[in-house]
């Protein structure tokens, strides 16, 4: 494989382009109307950069292609309305388990993958997400079927002493902040860990990782469970900004436009691709989509065009820019022979 | 009791001939190209498309202007379908294959997420001509309707379909092993190099071989498109079986995603004919028991796509 990620690691808990990210998103209630666009896109934003980030641990950290991950966001959302409604509609309670049936979900999904790879994976991931999205639209009982799970409420934030309301699209929108942070700092950490290292090396050549001694499947087994798990939890704050569960985000089409996003973003060269992409894609939606009915041919072949011509998308666009801007001697590698 | 079942044999039969025929024009394509063509479903839905265009005069051709033509009877008309649908689903696999070139020699993933961008063009674009409403196909009468035979209704055209589907695929399997082209392509999936060593046009080879996936493709569209309506999304609801196929079949073996394809077929009309709703989840279901002992499905290879 010709393009990854940066060689070198670092240990900081903070770096430049987190603090920036932090502080664009922390004002974006602020500034965002005032650009002509409206607080509900932040959401949504936000919750689909919760899922991507997790998603490219899977797809740009560990090259393994699940087309099927939708199931899981969709899994997430109905946990929490569950929780919320059969349980105890506590914030923290249904939000931890929608984490953790999603990710016992994903944990059981990967018992099938872990030790799969190439065509297998993606053409089993397809599988699983079918067999989910079609459990979830035959089981009426419990998910309501098409209609989908309606009223589910926007449980306050429950600090012990104050209870802060979520019914606005701008406190849902810190909710969203407050889980985006602590993720995006967990993540940056862990990518930059000895086990994120060994997830990049099983993407480079899963073979030699396991000959020179790592558990490649437990390996693979967890990081599925994990992203599955985060994709939970953007489910749990999806089904609160939508006020419900629907099926329609467990389609394999829209388990092909997560992977769509995190490419088209760049999220095989750079952590930060996923975010790129999904502010693409929504912001092509609504600024697209205010001129033509059919904007998504329009993005499709905006797709196209970058797989062929530029597959490292919006981030390795950015690569080349700042190569350009301050020119550096090539590193010397040896990914050309490896072919 | 077993009697009955005879009719819902028939239609899984139906269906499973037509799943494989989707599923080995799609291992033509792996086998060559090394690519996962997710695009797939939309060359089935394209066939369909461009039959109904040819058989109906509301199916998205200007009328008026056609006015002559569609005075024929039906049965050239359907003749003329069963052409034209694969030659345009092949010449829209022809051009797919011209934008795939870049990616051969990269990651595999490359060329998988090219087609699903390609099948996202696709499927807008159908909806841009034909909109999102559904149709159906209308076939001659002689393939149409149903007789009763010993207190027993069989669909005639599901007959039809079945023996036509085993029909492709005898002669899809003549040309792979008793033509010298079809050594060229078996050759070329199992080493596409060693083919251009030898001196055939290996580029010529892919476009070719993607052209032909992509009108199996086709006509497995046209044949199926009575049986399930047509609309935009008639794709991926056959293209799933197919992979379904593929994996428990084996990739790379001819008759492993045909006894695949079978299998998935009856599995899915003996559940259908007891428990409806659930009549797709038993193809699963069917999947993972015997993926779980198999790894490679019933008769895979490894193959340079594992890698």
């Amino acid at each position: 494989m010709a393009m990854d990620y940066e060689p070198k690691q670092t240990t900081a808990w903070i770096t430049g382009p987190i603090a920036l990210s932090l502080v664009v998103f922390g004002t974006l209630p602020l500034w965002i109307e005032s650009i002509g666009l409206y607080q509900y896109l932040g959401v949504e934003v936000l919750i689909w950069v919760i899922f991507a980030l997790g998603y490219n641990l899977l797809l740009g950290y560990t090259g393994l292609p699940s087309f099927g991950h939708g199931a899981f966001l969709g899994i997430g959302a109905y946990a929490f309305g569950l929780a919320q409604f059969e349980v105890w509609p506590n914030l923290w309670f249904c939000l931890i388990a929608a984490f953790v049936v999603t990710g016992l979900f994903g944990a059981a999904t990967a018992l099938f993958l872990s030790h799969r790879r190439g065509i297998y994976f993606a053409l089993m991931t397809i599988a699983f997400g079918q067999i989910y999205y079609f459990i979830a639209s035959k089981w009426t009982d419990v998910t309501h079927g098409e209609d989908g799970l309606l009223n589910i409420a926007r449980l306050p934030v429950d600090l012990g002493v104050v209870e802060l309301p979520l019914a606005g699209n701008a406190q849902l929108y810190y909710l969203c902040f407050a889980v985006y942070a602590v993720l995006v700092l967990l993540l940056w950490r862990l990518t930059n860990s000895p086990y994120g290292r060994v997830l990049r090396a099983i993407k480079q050549n899963e073979t030699r990782v396991a000959f020179v001694g790592y558990p490649v499947g437990l390996y693979k087994w967890s990081v599925f469970t994990l992203s599955c798990g985060i994709a939970g939890i953007a489910g749990a704050l999806f089904a609160m900004a939508q006020e419900g569960a629907y099926i329609n985000v467990m389609s394999l089409q829209w388990s092909g436009i997560i992977v769509l996003m995190v490419l088209i973003g760049g999220g095989f060269v750079s952590f930060w691709g996923p975010v790129f992409g999904v502010i693409l894609y929504f912001v092509a939606r609504d600024v697209l989509g205010a001129y033509t009915e059919t904007w998504l041919l329009w993005f499709g072949l905006m797709f196209v065009v970058l797989v062929i011509f530029k597959p490292d998308g919006l981030a390795g666009m950015w690569h080349d820019l700042m190569r350009r801007v301050q020119p550096r001697p090539a590193p010397v590698t040896a990914s050309k022979a490896e072919g | 009791m077993l009697l009955n079942l005879i009719p819902h044999l028939i239609n899984g039969l139906a269906l499973g001939l037509l799943f494989a025929l989707l599923a080995l024009g799609f291992m033509l394509i792996i086998g060559v190209m090394e690519v996962i063509n997710l695009a797939h479903g939309s060359l089935f839905t394209i066939g369909a498309y461009v039959a109904l265009a040819v058989m109906a005069p509301d199916g998205g051709l200007p009328y008026a202007f056609m006015e002559p033509y569609y005075a024929l009877p039906a049965i050239p008309r359907y003749l003329i379908a069963l052409v034209v649908g694969p030659l345009v689903a092949g010449a829209v696999g022809m051009g797919l294959e011209l934008c795939l070139r870049r990616t051969y020699g990269s990651d595999p993933l490359y060329g998988l997420l090219l087609t699903f961008g390609a099948a996202l063009v696709l499927e807008e674009l159908i909806r841009e001509i034909w909109g999102s409403s559904e149709y159906y196909l209308p076939v001659p009468q002689q393939i149409s309707g149903g007789f009763i035979a010993g207190n027993l209704i069989y669909s005639t055209y599901r007959i039809y379909a079945a023996v036509f589907a085993a029909g492709m695929i005898g002669v899809l399997w003549l040309f792979l092993n008793k033509t010298p082209y079809g050594a060229v392509i078996k050759a070329g999936a199992h080493d596409s190099e060693m083919v251009r060593a030898l001196g055939y046009n290996l580029t010529r080879l892919r476009l070719l071989v993607f052209g032909f996936g992509a009108a199996l493709a086709g006509i497995a569209g046209v044949i199926m498109a009575p049986i399930w309506g047509i609309r935009p999304v008639v794709g991926v609801d056959a293209v799933i079986p197919a992979f379904v196929i593929i994996v428990l079949g084996g990739v790379g073996s001819f008759w492993g995603a045909v006894s695949a394809g079978i299998m998935v077929g009856l599995v899915v009309a003996l559940t259908a004919a007891f428990l409806t709703d659930w009549s797709l989840l038993s193809m699963y279901l069917l999947l993972l028991a015997v993926v779980t002992f198999r790894s490679r499905g019933l008769a895979g290879k490894s193959s340079v796509l594992e890698a």
